[in-house]
């Protein structure tokens, strides 16, 4: 991949030029690190792609290094477009049409208003990229030639090329593109990457019914889930419906080897699913605990043991039913069942559950019989050394759920990211189109701008409504649901930068209100924009099916609920009951991993791991620094080679920093220094104006069965829905390099050698 | 229980076959050895399957460096095994330290697995891994390695038991070698090279696989390093200046080993990395060995390698893109539901 159209060939004054505003870089240690590391012969490209990584590499020293290397990468990017002699948006679109790679109806679109769009993409806006932002924008989701590789699009020209496709007017494809060109909203992945080509999957999450308990329907789901793979959709599938090892199967008159061969087969299949290069395939299985092979299932991650009974490519969760952890809580006995039997517990929730589960027990249908908190513990354990086997809950999930007012509509699972919560059944696919908004870019010196954030959110809903018709389906399944439902899933990132710009600790009493404000305010906005939309454009078609329908919006589920808004919660019913809603589900939050990377913001509602940690993706590894910290020591004074030092040692904490102002220290502790409590109560108290869920993570660096269990515990009994992720540490770690040598001190060695070791916590 | 007053005064490197776990004499190495264990980890979960599309991708220069970097893991962790069967286990007179070495041999094997699963990966043709697994004879930058391990290997093979203080000199010296030197610098020379293609984008799975590697290694020189340090505590007059000044030629001389090594691997030079550059990071990392022992540092040099910083901190993976390595296994307890979280 030669590039010779650079404009200068002098590497050092492009460097100090990209320098310019950045007081704290010293670009001359960047040059000098591209003149030591310079490969004989290399081309003025390689040079400057050398110059991009010195300057990444320096990330550490200071987090402006990040908007240099940026700014030296933005320049490799226009340097590559333009060396094909594209100069324009419509040009680049007109030649990805001519090879194939966007869409018909988007061509058209841009040759009818070439000049239009041409001016609306502005090159300034690339300098609101960090550089891990700008990388994942150029290694993975800029358009590329489909000979040559090389990338067809500019970071603006991308963004437009998004909205574009989204839109029906050259106004409304301006309106998208201001938003997400400031970084203020971003579409999911799945958009970004396909709207406006020729194979527009614009959804992320696909959840589909556990496949009836027969071959056929096994193989049809497997061509199911290969189908919505390949389009960068993430799976969620029920496993709950198969029957269990050692049940009769009649046609042969053997045992059933029960649902690991099959899950088995599923691994393969969606590792052999390759998103375009982009990503690998990913599928979360869910099973309800009273499935014979619960056990068994919790294993499939496990490391050790027999490989034949291992799956590592899939995910896992457990859709818990009440009755479970009511079970647990008495330290009763748990009955384990093969779905054979007892068909009709899957599709049954809350009371008429409890009734169905107890009369199955009451007639002798169990197979086994447990200790419920033996099985809990399994759980748990699986949860701590796995990060695997997430806990969802089967009743909460179907009670509040717009979805299910109807008999026979029931929510059997969540997806791969347990945000999403929507019915299913043998025939219906359940899709979900996502998209969050930034919150940290609707903070003023003052507080959250609240007018702000709802314009944000009105556009994103018009956008998000638009892309379920705009989207391409793998399967009639899929389309058709979506057709009925219309639900969209408006997530936020950037919580945690709120609360470092507003200077309220994670786990404050100002920091849950104001973040059950913003919630208050998106689903207010949200809920507003799509009755509008439902007047415009008409009701979804299942609107009747909805419990909005009967007068009841997710918030009355939840009775108590805080409210700052109640002239508009009134104004909102009216209006709901006169015009229906366009889509009926709208606020999913979503784990936005990667949207996040590219708009430097923190991830959606999480505290950060570390004030400096990396992460670790398909396109290499790239040092992420609390830039808030960074600012505060700066203003301090102590942002100095010392501390630098001393904040790799102690893995990016800063508790042991006992010159930092308390204050300081509160607010910078990391995920593994906040109290996990705090986490679950911000959930639960957003929870009434969260008509979807939450990809909730949990954070605990030495997980033990009590403390897993406790926690899980407390979470249920707040009401969650769903929860995701457990993130732990590792017991051990690298060896630093880059951080001098410290000798273990006298105070260490007497520590360990108490005669008791079971409880010397000096080595744990 | 009795305990003997003799075992009181019963230093570690004292010859005999000590088997009494209580009163544990080192608690410290046999919590290092639960560690160990908490990190378990098997060569079927690194994903390699993107490596081998990446490696088409690679310029000569850079599947050269590539090829002759896995040469050199495919013998490195057995030699590490040799010794510490044959030189090692038999000298470090502690059950627990024992227990951690047969747990260090069973992370050599794995270690051994996951570079032959490498090499067959990515040398598909079958005379290309014959001539990557003879490289210890014929590849002479890595030969130059050996030999300077099986001199160290040799120098103790005919101690039965550490009576002087010369012979148990001698054993400290071979300790040394493989922490300090070996586990130590030439494998922090590799894994130099992985993270530089890792920051490149390039070859996920063996920076994977890598990564799980240089923790455990990581954890075998720290064990190393506090056995040094226990022997210092209970028999100080073994750390002579004359030790200091041969461990210091040992540095130097290991230093210059990888130095050839990297004068093979580089070539002409990289983009970005290069023998120069390459030799004095190794002189920063010879140095700070040198700290860790308490000795003065040789050589003054500066890390030119900035991307290095990245892996001194803690990782957050992106769960769909890559494996996570952060989850531990034996994890106790049982179910309460009060406990503080």
């Amino acid at each position: 991949m030669a590039i010779t159209t650079l404009s200068s060939p002098d590497l050092d004054s492009l460097i100090t030029r990209a320098a310019e505003g950045l007081p704290d870089v010293d670009a001359e240690r960047v040059a000098r690190a591209v003149e030591s590391g310079r490969a004989p012969g290399a081309s003025h490209a390689e040079d400057l792609e050398l110059a991009v990584r010195s300057a990444a590499a320096l990330i550490g020293a200071d987090p402006q290094y990040s908007r240099l290397a940026a700014r030296l990468l933005a320049r490799l990017i226009h340097a590559e477009v333009a060396g094909q002699g594209l100069t324009a948006f419509s040009e680049s679109v007109a030649e990805g049409h001519r090879q194939g790679v966007h869409s018909a109806a988007l061509a058209a679109f841009t040759a009818s208003n070439a000049a239009a769009l041409d001016a609306i993409a502005d090159d300034a806006e690339d300098d609101r990229f960090g550089y891990f932002g700008l990388r994942t924008v150029y290694d993975r989701y800029l358009l590329r030639h489909p000979v040559t590789r090389l990338v067809i699009e500019t970071p603006q020209w991308f963004l437009l090329r998004v909205a574009a496709g989204l839109a029906e007017t050259v106004d409304e494809a301006r309106e998208l593109y201001d938003l997400t060109s400031r970084l203020s909203y971003l579409p999911s992945s799945p958009t970004l990457f396909n709207s406006g080509t020729a194979h527009p999957q614009l959804s992320s999450c696909f959840l589909l019914d556990s496949p009836r308990d027969e071959l056929e329907a096994i193989y049809g789901r497997y061509t199911d889930i290969a189908r919505l793979s390949k389009f960068a959709g993430g799976i969620g599938v029920s496993w709950t419906r198969v029957r269990s090892r050692g049940s009769l199967i009649k046609g042969t008159n053997g045992n059933s080897n029960g649902i690991v061969p099959w899950l088995r087969t599923l691994d393969a299949s969606v590792a052999a699913v390759n998103q375009g290069g982009r990503r690998k395939g990913a599928a979360c299985v869910y099973l309800e605990p009273w499935h014979a092979d619960v056990e068994e299932f919790l294993e499939l991650r496990d490391n050790t043991g027999d490989e034949a009974q291992r799956t590592h490519n899939l995910n896992l969760a457990v859709w818990v039913p009440d009755e479970f952890m009511r079970r647990v809580e008495a330290n009763a006995d748990w009955s384990l069942f093969d779905p054979k039997e007892v068909p009709h517990l899957t599709d049954l929730w809350g009371e008429r559950f409890d009734a169905a589960y107890a009369a199955a027990e009451a007639a002798g249908l169990a197979r086994r019989t447990v200790p419920a908190r033996t099985l809990y513990a399994r759980m748990m354990r699986t949860l701590a050394q796995t990060g695997n086997g997430w806990m969802t809950f089967k009743d909460a999930s179907n009670r509040a759920c717009n979805q299910t007012a109807r008999e026979g509509n029931v929510v059997h699972l969540s997806n791969l990211c347990t945000e999403i919560l929507e019915v299913t059944d043998d025939e219906t696919t359940a899709v979900c189109n996502l998209g969050s908004v930034n919150l940290g870019a609707h903070v003023t010196a003052t507080g959250v701008d609240f007018a702000a954030l709802s314009r944000t959110v009105r556009t994103a809903v018009r956008f998000l409504d638009r892309t379920i018709d705009r989207s391409y389906y793998p399967t009639d399944a899929a389309k058709a649901s979506n057709a009925k439902w219309r639900p969209v899933g408006l997530g936020v990132m950037g919580l945690a930068d709120v609360f470092f710009k507003l200077r309220l600790a994670f786990d404050s009493p100002e920091a849950k209100e104001l973040s059950t404000r913003v919630a208050e305010e998106i689903a207010l906005s949200a809920y507003e924009t799509s009755a509008e939309l439902a007047a415009s454009l008409g009701r979804h078609p299942n609107y009747f099916e909805t419990r909005a329908f009967d007068g009841v919006l997710h918030v009355d589920h939840f009775p108590g609920t805080p409210t700052w808004q109640a002239e508009r919660w009134a104004a909102l019913r009216a209006r709901v009951a006169e015009t229906g809603l366009r889509n009926s589900l709208l606020i999913a939050i979503a784990p936005t991993a990667t949207i996040a990377a590219i708009a430097g913001c923190a991830e959606c509602i999480e505290p950060v791991v570390s004030n400096v940690f990396k992460r670790e993706t398909l396109s290499g590894e790239f040092l992420q620094v609390n830039p808030y910290l960074i600012e505060d020591l700066k203003r301090l004074g102590r942002w100095d080679d010392a501390t630098r030092a001393a904040l790799l040692s102690s893995e990016g904490s800063v508790q042991d920093f006992g010159w930092l102002p308390e204050e300081l220290r509160t607010l910078y502790r990391t995920a593994w220094e906040l109290p996990q409590r705090a986490l679950i109560d911000l959930a639960a108290a957003r929870m009434p104006f969260i008509d979807q869920s939450q990809s909730l993570n949990l954070f605990m660096a030495a997980p033990t069965i009590g403390k897993l269990s406790s926690m899980y515990a407390y979470a249920w009994r707040q009401g969650l829905k769903t929860t995701y992720y457990l993130r732990s540490r590792p017991a051990t770690r690298i060896a630093q390099t880059t951080v001098a040598v410290t000798l273990p001190s006298e105070a260490d060695a007497v520590a360990c050698s108490l005669e008791n070791p079971e409880i010397c916590e000096a080595c744990q | 229980m009795t305990v003997p007053r003799q075992r009181d005064r019963q230093m570690l490197l004292d010859p005999g076959m000590d088997l009494t776990l209580r009163p544990m004499r080192y608690p410290d190495f046999y919590e290092q050895y639960r560690a160990a264990i908490r990190n378990t980890w098997t060569v079927e979960e690194v994903d390699l399957a993107a490596d081998v599309a990446d490696l088409a991708k690679l310029t000569p220069g850079e599947y050269h460096l590539v090829k002759r970097l896995v040469a050199f893991f495919a013998t490195g962790d057995t030699i590490v095994a040799n010794n510490l069967v044959l030189n090692l286990y038999k000298h470090v007179n502690a059950p627990e330290a024992r227990l951690y070495l047969s747990r260090q041999l069973f992370e050599e094997a794995v270690h051994v697995q996951f570079y032959l699963t490498l090499l067959d990966t990515y040398l598909p043709d079958h005379d290309d891994r014959t001539e990557a697994f003879a490289a210890i004879e014929r590849i002479p930058s890595i030969k130059q390695k050996g030999d300077f391990c099986f001199r160290w290997i040799d120098s103790i093979d005919s101690l039965d038991e550490l009576r002087t203080p010369a012979d148990r000199r001698s054993f400290l010296l071979n300790l040394i070698c493989f922490a300090a030197c070996i586990e130590g610098l030439f494998f922090y020379g590799a894994f130099a090279y992985v993270y530089w293609l890792r920051s490149r984008g390039l070859l996920d799975g063996l920076a994977t696989g890598t990564n799980w590697v240089f923790r455990d290694e990581s954890m075998h020189m720290s064990f190393a390093f506090s056995v040094i340090e226990t022997v210092r505590k209970e028999e100080p007059e073994l750390f002579d200046d004359e030790l200091t000044a041969q461990v210091t030629r040992m540095l130097e001389e290991a230093v210059d080993a990888e130095a050839a090594f990297a004068e093979d691997v580089c070539g002409d030079g990289l983009s970005g990395m290069n023998t120069a550059d390459m030799r004095r990071y190794l002189e920063y990392v010879a140095d700070q060995r040198l700290a860790r022992l308490g000795m003065p540092t040789r050589f003054g040099s500066a890390n030119p390698f900035d991307f290095m910083a990245l892996q001194d901190v803690q990782e957050l993976t992106n769960f769909f893109e890559r494996r996570v390595s952060a989850y531990q296994v034996a994890v106790s307890g049982t179910v309460s539901l009060d406990e503080e979280f």
